[in-house]
């Protein structure tokens, strides 16, 4: 499967009266946004706004982070089965707005997730201060279920990405990246010599809040399958995860899946990147065994080497994650694996809630339980006194002057397990 | 066998046939330690004890799934328990003085629920 | 001028090799060893007030006193920072270090550093107490070693921050510090799966907890007929400790014959242990090597019989890998000489 993602690079966001891009800006038409999301009828209200990377600006709550893309050519369209048809994508022309995110806020339950700021030091540890934003702050009706309000807003994030997405369906890319994955038969006689390796992606998957969505299904249903590296880079894998902001993966990492494209560039050279295992992350313990279990078996049958395993959120993950490991190690295929820590403020808990020694190869996103500063910053789009209720934050934790003392848990995408960020712990 | 504090759960499931609904009338921590009690008994662990993403010392709430019936003890349920203890003591040194209004405190009874309607969906 | 007090050993100090490792703690107030180096490296910043130059056999000895001593004669110079080493791979030498590092830090509330190699039984020991900064593992690597331990020990003698271990050399000593590498987490894992494919060395960026468990052999079938032989590493040895096993680090075990023994006395035997208080082990080393119960045990018929050597060592600080190549070897004798299971003391 081949496809040709063409990025649009995008320097700068505006309100005018035309959506368009046009020399790296983007241009929006706030009315034509407002009128989008407000089709849904579970919406009374809706304001958009804009958050730019150097701005005194911090959004929060964070729902969700969503690139806009546009299928030009081959099949399917971007988001399938949740906006698009059902259609397998990931061959073909994909153009990307790249600098640029539709990001959506809401409280969605009391207690609130995620923080980005565009400048500062909360900067540095979330990726999204350096795009170019375009904020939904969406206001369900009244006694709206949790359940519909989350459905409502996750909706809501990818027809605006799609819609600005389509913006970029004429234009020429400012650069162009080709990325091809042969099937099995082909990779065997192209790279005869080279160890065969696979992605191992783990989707968080145990209830509201807590759900991934690949072509529309919900991931507790999954049974350990495989992807072509590329359907991912069309949407073919979403985000319904908004708890636990550093280390919960959002469609716009999903969508840009750093460990996809670092093993595509060693591709051909010094690995046959094979393609990609996806397996969840349920509660119950059976299927933690048996989804482990099948991972495991699809590795062996695609004659691995050697893989590459991240996982998703705190806890039970921990779990998962090391049956993957052991189990892949266990049949003689060589592990690396992703994840972040929870060591305690001081760094010197345990940060794992499970271990096991064959986990000898270990890369960390970092200590989610660090305190950090964040200084009062002159603009905030969403709702500001959740800070307190805020995962990660703490009583007293917003102070008088607008500032907020919290742990790196508060931040999005701060410590994430695929390896997007250089931040790391020793 | 459930075993919960949240009393969402408790009313949900507490007139099911199909299995038992034990209600702790105390902290997420009990939950864990009733749970671990059962395990010794030779209960099976049937859900993870830190199910969501919720860190131990935000919510309130824990609903555990374990066997019906007993049999010899189980050494993989005893690690998982222990271990999640740990983690519990582990949070709990931070300890986060939140203050929950009535709202909050349904959102953790919700999430806990859905949760475990996840885990127990087709079971 | 940041004041430093240095600690080396007899080696270092061009005293004499193992030879002259008896000599007590002394001081110089010249310059010497691996000051020589550490001073050109502080640029003018810090300077070395004093060595304390001491043998090992001496200090792993003479534990109690060794450290009263020294910690008297750093005390009379007041430092702003104390270094011990660094000692490489040399194993009783890494552990004073170690200790003696330790106790000025807990004691007189000094900022310490040392330097060894990572197997050096002093590693495991203290890198959780004090910040051992890793080297080589012969003086080959001084050198690189200065390089390191000097900026650090600047840095801890004028209480700057102390970033991770990756980034300030030390060995990870537990407590998880963030920093910013500069590659992202992605990139880090395909470099790792490349190397680790490759069979090349590579380092994980999270050690996982140490579990070495071993598998147990299933049980004796008829404990009325086995040949139970005692091991200990508690250093049970006989009165006078014949063989000078180390009181720690040992390089070496013994073997001892208890036959036609069936009580071990404070006349015949003792501890050579320096881990713990020997008073109780001295008085009766039954206490740990539990030769009179096993007696009586052979006599009721209730275990076949005890077998007539026993294996002993100090594991006290002694190296995972020494101890596993002691056992590897007496294991076979034990074999070749019928024994059915071993009963395992430590302390």
């Amino acid at each position: 499967m081949k496809l040709e993602l063409g990025y649009i690079y995008i320097k700068d966001i505006q309100f005018a009266e035309e959506s368009k891009v046009e020399n790296g800006t983007l241009y929006v038409n706030k009315e034509k946004v407002k009128e989008l999301v407000l089709e849904d009828e579970h919406f009374k209200s809706v304001e958009v706004d804009l958050a730019k990377p150097g701005e005194s600006t911090r959004i929060m709550p964070v729902k969700d982070v969503i690139e806009p893309r546009v299928k030009v050519e081959g099949p399917g369209g971007i988001f399938p089965g949740m906006v698009s048809k059902v259609e397998t994508v990931g061959s073909g022309k994909t153009h990307v707005l790249k600098g640029a995110a539709v990001v959506t806020t809401g409280k969605i339950v009391a207690f609130q997730e995620g923080i980005i700021d565009m400048t500062g030091p909360g900067s540095e540890y979330t990726p999204f201060s350096k795009l170019n934003n375009l904020v939904l702050i969406c206001e369900p009706v009244d006694g709206l279920k949790q359940h519909d309000h989350e459905r409502a807003l996750r909706f809501a994030g990818y027809k605006v990405a799609v819609y600005l997405g389509e913006l970029a369906r004429t234009l020429v890319p400012d650069q162009v990246e080709v990325f091809e994955t042969p099937t099995v038969k082909e990779g065997l006689k192209l790279y005869p010599e080279l160890p065969r390796v696979a992605y191992v992606l783990m989707l968080q998957s145990q209830g509201l809040m807590h759900d991934t969505y690949v072509y529309g299904v919900d991931a507790k249903q999954t049974l350990t399958t495989m992807l072509y590296p590329t359907e991912i880079m069309d949407g073919a894998i979403v985000s319904g995860n908004c708890v636990s902001a550093c280390d919960k993966n959002t469609t716009y990492h999903h969508i840009n899946n750093p460990v996809v494209h670092d093993l595509f560039s060693e591709h051909g050279k010094t690995i046959n990147f094979v393609g990609v295992i996806i397996t969840n992350e349920n509660v119950y313990l059976a299927d933690k065994e048996r989804s482990s279990n099948w991972s495991a078996k699809l590795a062996e049958f695609l004659g691995l080497d050697g893989v590459i395993i991240s996982q998703e959120g705190f806890g039970n993950p921990d779990t998962d994650l090391i049956m993957n490991c052991k189990k892949i190690e266990a049949k003689g295929i060589k592990t690396v694996i992703i994840t972040d820590e929870y060591a305690g403020r001081d760094g010197s808990s345990q940060s794992l809630a499970d271990a096991d020694a064959s986990a000898n190869a270990v890369v960390t996103g970092g200590n989610a339980n660090q305190v950090i500063n964040l200084p009062a910053l002159e603009k905030v789009i969403g709702y500001t006194s959740v800070a307190d209720i805020i995962a990660g934050g703490f009583s007293g934790s917003l102070h008088e002057d607008g500032s907020i003392t919290a742990e790196l848990q508060v931040i999005t995408g701060a410590t994430n397990e695929m390896g997007f960020n250089k931040l790391s712990a020793r | 066998m459930i075993i919960t504090n949240n009393d969402w759960v408790y009313e949900k499931y507490k007139n099911y046939d199909s299995h038992q609904v034990i209600f702790i009338e105390g902290s997420y921590k009990d939950v864990l330690v009733k749970t671990r009690d059962k395990i010794h008994e030779g209960y099976e662990l049937l859900t993870h004890p830190l199910s969501s993403s919720l860190k131990p010392n935000e919510t309130p709430f824990k609903s555990i799934i374990i066997s019906e019936i007993k049999d010899k003890l189980n050494v993989d349920s005893l690690i998982i328990i222990e271990n999640s203890i740990m983690s519990w003591e582990k949070f709990n040194n931070n300890k986060l003085k939140l203050n929950f209004t009535q709202q909050i405190i349904e959102d953790f009874k919700l999430v806990d629920l859905t949760v475990l309607e996840g885990a127990l969906n087709n079971k | 001028m940041i004041k430093v007090v240095q600690y080396i050993n007899q080696f270092f100090a061009n005293v004499g090799g193992e030879e002259m490792a008896h000599i007590p703690a002394e001081v110089r107030t010249e310059v010497v060893g691996p000051g020589l180096a550490f001073q050109q490296a502080f640029k003018g910043e810090a300077e070395i007030v004093a060595t304390i130059v001491c043998g090992d056999s001496y200090f792993n000895e003479n534990l109690e006193e060794a450290k009263k001593t020294i910690l008297g004669m750093v005390k009379e110079y007041n430092p702003d920072l104390f270094i011990a080493g660094p000692a490489f791979n040399a194993g009783r030498y890494g552990v004073a270090c170690g200790t003696i590092a330790a106790a000025v830090k807990e004691e007189l509330n000094i900022p310490v550093l040392t330097g060894m190699y990572k197997e050096n039984p002093g590693a495991d020991m203290f890198k959780n107490k004090v910040y051992i900064v890793s080297t080589k593992n012969s003086a080959v690597g001084m050198k690189d070693a200065v390089k390191k331990m000097a900026p650090l020990a600047l840095k801890l003698a004028k209480g700057e921050q102390i970033l991770s271990s990756a980034e300030e050399g030390y060995m990870p000593n537990g407590i998880r510090v963030n920093f910013f590498e500069k590659e992202r987490g992605s990139r880090r894992a395909v470099n790792m799966l490349l190397a680790k494919l490759a069979g090349k060395e590579f380092e994980t960026e999270f050690p996982m907890p140490d579990f070495d468990r071993v598998a147990p052999n299933p049980a004796v079938k008829d404990i009325t007929k086995a040949k139970i032989a005692l091991v200990t590493s508690g250093g049970i040895v006989p009165k006078g400790n014949p063989d000078h096993i180390e009181s720690s680090s040992a390089s070496k075990y013994g073997k001892y014959d208890i036959e036609g023994v069936t009580d071990l006395t404070e006349a015949t035997y003792e501890t050579a242990h320096g881990g713990y208080d020997p008073v109780y082990a001295n008085q009766d080393s039954d206490r740990v090597l539990p030769v009179d119960v096993l007696r009586d045990l052979e006599k009721e018929g209730k275990i076949g019989s005890l077998h007539r050597y026993f294996y002993t060592t100090v594991g006290n600080g002694t190296a995972v890998k020494s101890s596993k190549a002691f056992a590897a070897e007496f294991s076979k004798e034990l074999l070749a000489d019928g024994v059915d299971a071993v009963i395992l003391t430590s302390t």
